[in-house]
This record gives C-alpha cells, sequence and structure tokens, in this order.
C-alpha cells in the first residue's frame, strides 16, 4: 500500500530534519515494513520560471536552435532546443543540469552536434504534466522570473512510503492516512490534528434535514451486514476532481474517474473505510435490501465480468436486482456516470469472514475486500459518511440532502468500550527495559488508549474501538504497544537466569544420529532425503500393495505427490533408478517417515531406515546383509537376521510382494517382530523402472524400538588360564549344498568345551562340482589344559557327526 | 711397534674392501682377532717392551681392535640390508595410484545437507539445555491452528498454504492436514511438561504452494521455546544472537522489528545485516543491506493457555528458523529441490570423505 506523507501532514507533521529514508526505517522499527521509499515531485524545486532572449540556428542543423535566455534578468544561459514554438521574448520554465525529470532523465551537461548543450527547456510531457505535448510549455507572459515551478505551478513534493499489506494485516486501522498519522505522531511525538472532532461532526450534521429519507435501508440480520447507513443527495454535476485530490489519488496508484467516484476513494485512503456511491436514479423503489442470498444468481459487477454468486453471499438490491455485492464491488447497473445528478452514499461495515470467503471464491479481491477482511470498527462509519458529505458539498455547491440518514444493522450504542488491567511493573519486566510510568502512559495516550490509575502500578486502559475489534485483547497487546514505540532495538541483550539440570537428545534423535555416523562412515553410504508424498503411478510401477487412498490430501498440486508414503520403498526405487542411469554402483540410505492409514488414529507415523546397494553386475546383497548385521551389532540394536517363517510374517513388506527377489530375502527380527527385511529387487520390478543391474534394500522400522535406550550387552570374562586347542579338518561338499549347512549341522554337536566352528578356508580344483571347506574347531575348558586323549576322543565325534550328516572328509 | 699395528689396520681395511661373502667377512675377522690372529701375533712381542712403550701401545692396540670390530659389523648389516632390500624388490607393490583414481570407488559418504546444519543447531541449543523435540507431520486443525491462536476464520486456515486431507468447509470437527509449521509442537511440548522448559523441534513442513527454484511444498523449520516466570524480550535477544554467533561464527549484527504472527504477542521480525554486502545494500537483500531471517516473539496468552499454562505466571519466548534456508545460504544451493530428489549428483558434494 502507497501512503502519502503530503496526506499524513494533513494530520501531524513527520520531522523535517531526517531524510524520507530514514522515516521510512523508523516505521519500519515502530509498525510495519516499509518496503521503498520513493520520493516525488523534488523536481519542481528546481526548475525556474525562464524567459527566452534570442534564437539563433545551430551552424550544423537545421531542425536546432540555440536559445539564449535568463532566469533573473542579468544571466545569460544557452541550450540546443528542437521546439519549434520557441519565440524571443516568452516565459518557459528551465530544468538546469543535475535535475531528475519525472521520465527518470537525469540532466547532465552535453554537447549537440558540437555545441555545448546545459540543462532543458521543457515542455508539459518531460514535466510529467501531460502524456504527451508539442513544443515547450509557454507560461503565461507575468509568470515571475526566477520563480520555481513548486511555487509557481502550485505543485507538491511528496515522499510516498511502500508498506508491506501483509504487515498491515492485524491493523485495520492503518488502511487510511488518518490512521496512520495518528501512528507517525506516536512515533515522533508529534501532536495529532484532530479534524473530525465533535464540532466537526456538529457542523455537517447541521447540513441534513429530519425528514424522510428517501431511500429507506433494510438489512436481513442473516446477511453479513453489521451497519449500514445511507444518504440521499441531489443537485449533484459529476465532473472532473479539483487537481489537488488527483494529484493525491495518483500518488497513491489510483486512477481519478470523477469528481463522486474520486471522493469514494478519497474517503477510503483517508479514513480507512470504504464506502459506495449509487446512481439513486437506478435504484428501483424506495428501499435497499442488505439480504443474504437464498440461491445462485449472476451479477454483473463494476470491471463487465459476469459473476457466480451462491446462496449465502450477501448483496444489496432494490426491489428488482442486486445493486453492489456486500463489501467487495458495486454492480455495472448502478453507478455513477457523468449524467448522475442524485446520488446515494452508502457506509458500511461488514463481517469480515463472510467478505473474504466470497472474494476468494471469486477470486476477486478489492479495495474495499481487503480492508473489510482486516475487521473493521462499525462505529467509524458514520464519521466516514460525514467526511463523504463534506467532499461532496464542497465540489457542488448547489448540492442538497434529502431527508435524514437511514441506518439498520447493529445498535452501535449497545458497543462497551474494551478495558483492560494492565500491570506496568511486569510490562517492564517482560519488556527487559526500564521505563517509567509516565513513559508508558505518554505513549499509550499518544496512541489514543484511555488511562487510569488504580494503584502503584495497575492501571486500566481503555482501548480505541477501532483497536479493539480484533488487534488488541489482551495485556501483551498493550505490552507490544510500548515496546514498539520505545523500539525492540533499544532494548539489551540480556542472560536469563536458569537452573542447570543434564540435558541429552533423546534415545530416538540419540540413534538417529548414531545410525547415520554408521552409514556415512562405516558403509561408505550417502544420506539423501525423498518426499514424503507419492502418487499412484508411482505405487502401482512398483506393484505396492498399499495405495493409501485415506490418507490422500484433497489439494495436492500433482499427481505424483497426491498422497502421502505407505512406505519408503517406492520412493528408493525411484530414486535407485534415477541414480543407475549416472552410476554403475552406489550405496545411499535414508530415516524417514512412512504413514500407515490407521482407521482409530487416521495415520501412524513411523520412521523407517531404509539402505540401497547397488551395482551394474555384482549382487550387493551379502554385503548389505553384514553391513547391516554389524550396524545392528554396533547399536545394540535388539535384533537378529533370520529366514522367512512360515507363521510370523514381515511388517514392513508384503512377504507376496512381486518385487522381492526368490532367495536373496531376510527378515530381521526385533524383539519377536519381524520389523525389518533384507532383500534383491527382482529383475522384473526393475524393468517397470526401466533399470538394469543389481539393487538391494535394507529396511528397518525404527519406531519398534527408538524410544527405548538401547543396552550395551558386552560383559568382561576374565583371562583364559588354560591354553585352547584347534582342530583344522576339511571336508569336501557339493557346489549346490550351502555352506552354511555344514555349520548349521556342527552346530548340532552338543559339547561344553566346543568355543566356535569356524570357515578357514575354501577351494576347488579345476571347476569341478565340488568344493572343499576348510573349518576350525576351536576347544577350551576353563579350568584345565585338555588332554590329548580328549582332544583325539572329541575330533572324531565331529568327523564322525559330519559323515553320518553326509559330509565327507576331504579323500 | 705402533707402527706395526697401523700397518696392520691399513692391511685389514684393504682386506675388507675385497670380500662380499658373510663367511669370508667372518674369516677375516678371525684372521686378525682370534687368538692366533694378526692382532695377537704383534701383541705377543708386548712382553719385550719398555713400561713405557707397554703404556702407549696398550691402548693404541685396543682401539685398532674395536676399529676393525666395528667395520667389520657394519660390512655386515650393510651385506644384510642389501639382501633383505633385494627380496623386497622382487615383491615390489605399485604405490603410484590410490583408490579413489579408480573408476567406480565405492568409499565415499556424506550426510544430507540439512543434517549438518540441522545437527549444528541442534548441539548450540542442547549445550544451553535446550531439548530437541519433534512431533507428526499429520496433525489436527487443533494443534495446527486453533492452539496457537489461529481461529476458525483466520485466512491461514485457507486452502491456499495447506495441505488438506478432508475439505476445510466439511463438517468434520478436528480434520486432518499436513503440518504448516513446527509450532505445533510448541503445544505438545507444552500439554508435556511443566514449567519452566525450553526446547526446539526441527522438523519437515509442508504447504500447498507451486514449486520453484526457491520454492518447495515440502521443507525444514526449526522452532524453539522457552516458557518461565518473567522471561524477557532481552532474553530472546539474547538467545537469538547466540544461536546467530554459532551459526556464522562471528558476531552478526541484528534489528528487532514489530512483524505479526498469531501465536505470539508481541512478534518480530528478526532481521540480519545482510552478510553478502555487510549492509550496504545488494541485490541479496534488494538493496536494505537487512535479510529477514528470524521471526520470533513473546509466546500469546492464548497458547500458552492452549498448553495448559497459567499466563499470569508464566510466559515465554518462541521462535522459527527456515533452515532450508539456512542450508541454501551457506552452501550457495540454487534450487531448493534438490534437497528430496535423492539424486546423488547433488548429495554426493556433500562427501565427508
Amino acid at each position: 500500500m502507497l501512503v502519502s506523507l503530503d496526506w499524513i501532514n494533513d494530520f501531524t507533521k513527520t520531522p523535517k530534519d531526517i531524510s524520507a529514508q530514514k522515516i521510512g526505517e523508523l516505521f519500519t522499527l515502530a509498525t510495519a515494513e516499509v518496503e521503498e521509499v520513493l520520493e516525488s515531485g523534488s523536481h519542481w524545486e528546481k526548475i525556474k520560471v525562464a524567459q527566452v532572449i534570442s534564437k539563433e540556428k545551430h551552424p550544423e542543423a537545421d531542425k536546432l536552435n540555440l536559445v539564449t535566455f535568463t532566469t533573473d534578468g542579468k544571466d545569460r544561459l544557452q541550450v540546443v532546443c528542437g521546439a519549434t514554438n520557441v519565440v524571443e521574448g516568452m516565459k518557459t520554465p528551465y530544468a538546469k543540469v543535475g535535475v531528475t525529470l519525472p521520465n527518470g532523465l537525469t540532466l547532465e551537461p552535453k554537447k549537440i552536434r558540437g555545441v555545448l548543450s546545459e540543462g532543458m527547456l521543457c515542455s508539459e510531457e518531460e514535466l510529467g504534466l501531460s502524456e504527451s505535448s508539442e513544443g515547450i510549455l509557454e507560461l503565461p507572459s507575468d509568470a515571475p522570473l526566477g520563480e520555481t515551478m513548486l511555487t509557481y505551478m502550485k505543485q507538491r513534493k511528496d515522499v510516498l512510503l511502500d508498506i508491506d499489506n501483509k504487515s498491515l494485516t492485524h491493523r485495520p486501522d492503518l488502511w487510511g492516512h488518518y490512521g496512520l498519522a495518528r501512528e507517525f505522531s506516536a512515533i515522533f511525538d508529534s501532536q495529532l490534528n484532530d479534524k473530525f472532532n465533535e464540532d466537526w461532526e456538529k457542523s455537517i450534521l447541521s447540513k441534513i434535514s429530519s425528514t424522510e429519507s428517501p431511500v429507506a435501508v433494510k438489512v436481513d440480520p442473516k446477511s453479513s451486514c453489521l451497519a449500514y447507513y445511507g444518504l440521499t443527495v441531489k443537485n449533484i454535476k459529476v465532473t472532473e476532481s479539483p487537481d489537488w485530490m488527483k494529484r493525491r489519488l495518483t500518488a497513491v496508484g489510483l486512477r481519478p474517474i470523477n469528481s463522486i467516484v474520486d471522493i469514494s476513494n478519497y474517503v477510503m485512503l483517508e479514513l480507512g473505510i470504504p464506502l459506495h456511491i449509487f446512481d439513486k436514479k437506478k435504484i428501483k423503489g424506495n428501499t435497499v435490501f442488505i439480504n443474504q442470498l437464498e440461491n445462485e444468481e449472476i451479477f454483473n459487477t463494476l470491471d463487465e465480468v459476469e459473476r457466480q454468486l451462491i446462496a449465502g453471499d450477501t448483496v444489496i438490491r432494490d426491489e428488482e436486482k442486486p445493486l453492489v455485492l456486500a463489501g467487495i464491488m458495486g454492480g455495472l447497473n448502478s453507478g455513477v456516470d457523468e449524467t448522475t445528478t442524485e446520488i446515494f452514499i452508502e457506509v458500511a461495515n461488514w463481517e469480515a469472514a463472510r467478505v473474504r470467503k466470497t472474494s476468494t471464491r471469486l477470486g476477486l479481491r478489492t479495495d474495499s475486500s481487503q480492508r473489510y477482511e482486516k475487521t473493521l470498527d462499525s462505529q467509524l462509519c458514520k464519521r466516514t459518511l460525514l467526511r463523504t458529505l463534506e467532499l461532496v458539498t464542497e465540489f457542488n455547491k448547489e448540492a442538497q440532502v434529502e431527508g435524514k440518514i437511514s441506518y439498520d444493522g447493529h445498535d452501535l450504542s449497545d458497543i462497551k468500550p474494551l478495558v483492560l488491567d494492565v500491570c506496568f511493573d511486569r510490562l517492564r519486566k517482560i519488556l527487559g527495559k526500564d521505563i517509567s510510568n509516565d513513559e508508558i502512559s505518554k505513549i499509550l495516550k499518544n496512541l489514543d488508549f484511555k488511562l487510569t490509575q488504580k494503584n502503584n502500578n495497575l492501571y486500566s486502559v481503555e482501548v480505541p474501538s477501532y483497536r479493539a475489534t480484533k488487534d488488541i485483547d489482551c495485556d501483551a497487546d498493550i505490552l507490544e504497544e510500548v515496546g514498539r514505540i520505545i523500539g525492540y532495538d533499544n532494548i539489551e541483550s540480556e542472560m536469563p537466569l536458569l537452573s542447570i539440570a543434564p540435558v541429552r537428545l533423546n534415545p530416538a534423535k540419540e540413534l538417529h544420529r548414531k545410525i547415520r555416523d554408521f552409514m556415512t562412515d562405516f558403509a561408505h553410504s550417502f544420506e539423501v532425503q525423498t518426499y514424503a508424498m507419492v502418487g499412484e503411478k508411482l505405487l502401482n510401477d512398483c506393484s505396492w500393495p498399499v495405495l493409501n487412498t485415506n490418507l490422500k490430501l484433497i489439494n495436492s498440486l500433482s499427481k505424483d505427490h497426491d498422497r502421502m508414503r505407505p512406505s519408503l520403498i517406492p520412493s528408493f526405487l525411484k530414486a535407485s533408478a534415477l541414480n543407475a542411469k549416472n552410476k554403475n554402483d552406489f550405496r545411499f540410505y535414508e530415516i524417514g517417515r512412512a504413514y500407515i492409514e490407521s482407521e482409530k488414529d487416521f495415520s501412524n507415523e513411523e520412521n523407517h531406515l531404509v539402505i540401497s546397494y547397488y551395482h551394474k553386475d555384482e549382487s550387493q546383497f551379502m554385503n548389505l546383509v553384514n553391513d547391516t548385521k554389524t550396524l545392528m551389532k554396533a547399536l545394540n540394536i535388539p535384533g537378529d537376521i533370520t529366514q522367512k517363517h512360515p507363521k510370523f510374517k514381515s511388517e514392513v513388506v508384503d512377504e507376496n510382494w512381486i518385487g522381492l527377489h526368490p532367495f536373496e530375502y531376510f527378515n530381521i527380527r526385533i524383539m519377536g517382530k519381524m520389523k525389518g527385511a533384507l532383500f534383491t529387487v527382482h529383475p522384473l520390478l526393475l524393468r517397470n523402472f526401466k533399470m538394469k543391474g543389481q539393487l538391494s534394500f535394507a529396511i528397518i522400522d525404527l519406531s519398534s524400538f527408538e524410544n527405548r535406550v538401547l543396552k550395551d550387552k558386552t560383559k568382561y570374562t576374565p583371562l583364559a588360564k588354560f591354553p585352547s586347542s584347534q582342530f583344522d579338518y576339511t571336508v569336501t561338499i557339493s557346489r549346490d549344498i550351502p555352506k552354511g549347512h555344514v555349520l548349521e549341522c556342527l552346530s548340532k554337536i552338543k559339547m561344553k568345551e566346543i568355543v566356535s566352528h569356524l570357515i578357514v578356508d575354501e577351494y576347488s580344483q579345476d571347476s569341478g562340482d565340488n568344493l572343499h571347506l576348510t573349518l576350525r574347531t576351536t576347544f577350551q575348558d576353563p579350568t584345565q589344559t585338555l588332554s590329548g586323549e580328549f582332544l583325539k576322543i572329541s575330533e572324531n565325534k565331529i568327523i564322525e557327526h559330519l559323515d553320518k550328516n553326509g559330509f565327507k572328509l576331504k579323500a | 711397534m705402533i707402527s706395526k699395528l697401523e700397518e696392520l689396520y691399513s692391511e685389514f681395511v684393504d682386506s675388507l674392501k675385497n670380500v662380499n661373502e658373510q663367511a669370508d667377512i667372518l674369516n677375516l675377522k678371525s684372521d686378525f682377532l682370534g687368538k692366533k690372529g694378526k692382532v695377537s701375533e704383534v701383541l705377543k712381542s708386548l712382553k719385550d717392551a719398555t713400561v713405557e712403550e707397554r703404556k702407549a701401545i696398550g691402548p693404541k692396540a685396543n682401539e685398532i681392535k674395536d676399529n676393525i670390530l666395528k667395520n667389520i659389523n657394519e660390512k655386515l648389516t650393510s651385506i644384510e640390508i642389501e639382501k633383505i632390500n633385494k627380496k623386497l624388490e622382487s615383491n615390489k607393490i605399485d604405490i603410484s595410484v590410490f583408490e579413489d583414481q579408480y573408476v567406480d570407488n565405492i568409499k565415499h559418504g556424506g550426510f544430507h545437507p540439512r543434517t549438518l546444519i540441522q545437527q549444528e543447531i541442534e548441539d548450540v541449543f542442547l549445550s544451553m539445555g535446550f531439548e530437541v523435540l519433534d512431533g507428526p507431520h499429520i496433525e489436527t486443525e487443533f494443534y495446527n491452528f486453533e492452539a496457537l491462536n489461529i481461529p476458525a476464520d483466520h485466512p491461514a486456515r485457507d486452502m491456499q498454504d495447506t495441505f488438506w486431507f478432508t475439505h476445510p468447509n466439511s463438517e468434520e470437527e478436528n480434520k486432518h492436514l499436513l503440518r504448516t509449521h513446527t509450532s505445533t509442537i510448541q503445544v505438545r511440548g507444552m500439554l508435556e511438561r511443566k514449567p519452566p522448559f525450553r526446547f526446539i523441534a526441527p522438523g519437515t513442513v509442508f504447504r500447498c504452494e507451486r514449486t520453484d527454484a526457491s520454492h518447495e511444498m515440502v521443507f525444514n523449520q526449526l522452532e524453539g521455546m522457552m516458557v518461565g516466570e518473567d522471561i524477557s524480550i532481552g532474553n530472546l535477544i539474547y538467545f537469538m544472537k547466540t544461536l546467530l554467533k554459532e551459526i556464522f561464527k562471528k558476531d552478526v549484527t541484528v534489528r528487532l522489528r514489530p512483524g505479526f504472527f498469531p501465536f505470539v504477542e508481541p512478534g518480530f521480525e528478526l532481521d540480519i545485516s545482510c552478510l553478502i554486502c555487510n549492509g550496504k545494500g545488494c541485490s541479496v537483500c534488494k538493496q536494505t543491506g537487512w535479510v529477514e531471517l528470524l521471526p520470533c516473539g513473546m509466546v500469546h496468552p492464548n497458547v500458552l493457555k492452549a498448553g495448559n499454562i497459567d499466563p499470569e505466571k508464566y510466559n515465554g519466548f518462541a521462535f522459527g528458523l527456515g533452515l532450508d534456508r539456512l542450508v541454501m545460504m551457506k552452501y550457495g544451493i540454487d534450487d531448493i529441490r534438490h534437497l528430496n530428489t535423492g539424486d546423488l549428483r547433488f548429495n554426493e558434494q556433500f562427501n565427508k570423505y
């Protein structure tokens, strides 16, 4: 929103001794963000009335003249000028070197075809007075030589502040210059000139008779109307507005239209309350009805667009048709034009939420609707009506008010002012600034609050009605008023006094950090983060059995992200396919959320760790399994890696999912539940992602245990006093027998002296069908050295056991 | 006799030069130093010498013996070293290339850049006694709006910013949505503890807005809250300045100006002096010299009430930080969308090793 300081100065004096930039900065620090400070009209005071003395042809160019002129009768200046209307003795505005014209051109000394030209004799166009013009501006011969154009043309300099609308969301009182002026008066502690006082009100009211109003007002209580004033004025002549009004409207970005429309805009920008002026003759009948629509209706707004209204919207209508869309925009059928001679002025207040709802639905945000959305004060409507009447009668000396003011809506005399009890001592403490009760009182009084001291530090503070609509309702709001006026920047940083207590990351956060450290440092993986939302297409490409249709967004931005993901695996398939395009092998992982539909809780969010290992040729499955096993051990994760179980199924993947490799699969069992899985992705599924190679995933549901403190189960046993013995032997097995079967077979031998069976080596001759597996069994007894005899018997026992199970000793 | 000994030594030195086998050297040793060796032979005639002569010859003889022994040992060691080195040479490995000079070297790893920044900030606050919390992404209107003093008709509840699971106009109560800010954790944090307390809450948030290089529908924020008795704006400034000093590793000039957020009163925008131009004005700070970084404020009494805290007795401050913006600022990332793709061409740039 553009704010004119010239306008503000009608009501309070902004400081003259600081720069416009600084004023903007101080306003930003105290009230709302000023995005830009624009200075306009400063060229006027540098452009002077000059008189042409002589004119001669440019020696080098036929169409140019060398013009000699004076600005004080004594000096002689010369410019090169192309205008054809230059004659000796004429008066015209002269802009010297250094002046910046409204079109942005800054004048510099310049040689034109070899002749130096200093400054410029200006045309209307160059001065910004009209959009195009012929020749330089000829001033009347009585124009005083040397006078600045600021004085002569009665022009004004102005500073415009462009204030961020968003930072005024909570301040309905700042949507007009008068309200802003009060803010300036508080910031700079300068007097506020209250033009609109009781005397003023009386003098305007004296123009209004008490006779019957020609247009009655009827408010439907179901409508969004809070207050509605109407007044009829006749003998109107619609003309162009006076220059001062056009200038102000243009300055803040509004296009002047005609004297009546301009008044309605001007008053809105001045007092912050929108209003609407009808052509009275276009109102059919003698009543306007403010109704909530019961049915759909088409309405043509002023901007010549057909609007589809729905039941619940509020309109102002006569006995025939809707005239205005309440609080948003007038209709094409009732607007003022050049032929209007009689007007009906509407000043009303509407429920903020309903105005916003309708305007949002229609995509129609107007100067009016954006003010009503902020929750305006009904008590300001009357003042607005009177100010409008004041201007109407000022511009139309013949104008005559017809009848009294009509009103319908809430009983405004019923509204009680909001009074808050505020402890100034607590205010000081929370502010963190030592400031006296007198200073606090002065700031609040400047902002139109009324104060009564109840005891030492306790004051009752009466809030002005226009601040109490939504903005201010508790003592914290009063604290803000004081804080922002003294300037938050003037509050010193202060360390609080705090008690000391140990603080640590919670077990889940701690676990996540340890996993990331392990995966990054030990497993040579990169952490990634993928979208929490996925689309049906991705889930279908994965043949993922859960579609999360209950966790679908109603306003998703794209079909590819229209629901919460049931698992990270589809996201990881997509990311793996992307990376396989660029790399021959990779490893990455994520700790992210899966969203599980729940009838009871709507959804359950689980933190999952998912790891992806890929190589274009070789299976990464066992690498992934071994790294995961190490991870679990290193982090004391209470679980183990196990085969599929006929009864206990995986809780993280559907074991019948077609994406699973037929053999490369393990469950991870955590505290008895299959809360994790390790698998290679089936090549057939990779094909859906146009991907080749070997891709293996690990997935663990961390939520199942992350909130526990994981215990380190390390136990110390005293060093062995007696030596252990080792027995190495080689068995020959067929290649298609898993080596694990041999170890499993060995584990069945029950003998307390056996410490372990481990594989030493494996080899095969040529490319035979057999594999030789060398194993080592370690024996130990903590109480004695094992005898040779015992060892011999034990070794034989092992060999016999293997033999019985079909594992022959190597010949 | 002394000259004889010296002759003998030079004879030894010459002989040693000509032998290169361990056995020959040992033979040479016994030739000279053995019981019947050349030195002993010379010394035999010592018995005929005068006392004076003996005094001079004794030390000389020992010196020569020592030198011979030393020379022999040196020679033996050098022969052995030469032998071992020859063996080592035949088993020479190639030390001219390193692991990272191979295609498909997989020994790299790294964290997501968000993790790097987030953990750093978590540690700063942990060290000042703040807990670290998180909460669900799918929330209800109560936690996302109502408890945060954002009433039913507030524009923030409209469709434009929030992802909804149920139409906001539907009659259903306490509708589900994706949290639009981490402030939901303020409410959960308050309900779970009794003042005084302080915590931060980094987390993912969701906004229904079109994505481009600087906007994402999924991004990360960090929330902070401190509640106690007589917590002042000065305290808030202290923690914010400390945080910024820790993040940027230098004192940062800040300014506090009014800002409007329904869940704080008063609310502030904390700007930092632009780090690119040092506050002189540049394209990053839009010529203002200031960059908006930290919305914050004193917790609104209605929010305290929603968290079961008596606003007459306790108060506090809260702040929010756009984590992704910090990440982008720190690493000069040009497109926020890279953060969520899982594209390793992006993530690998943040390799730890």
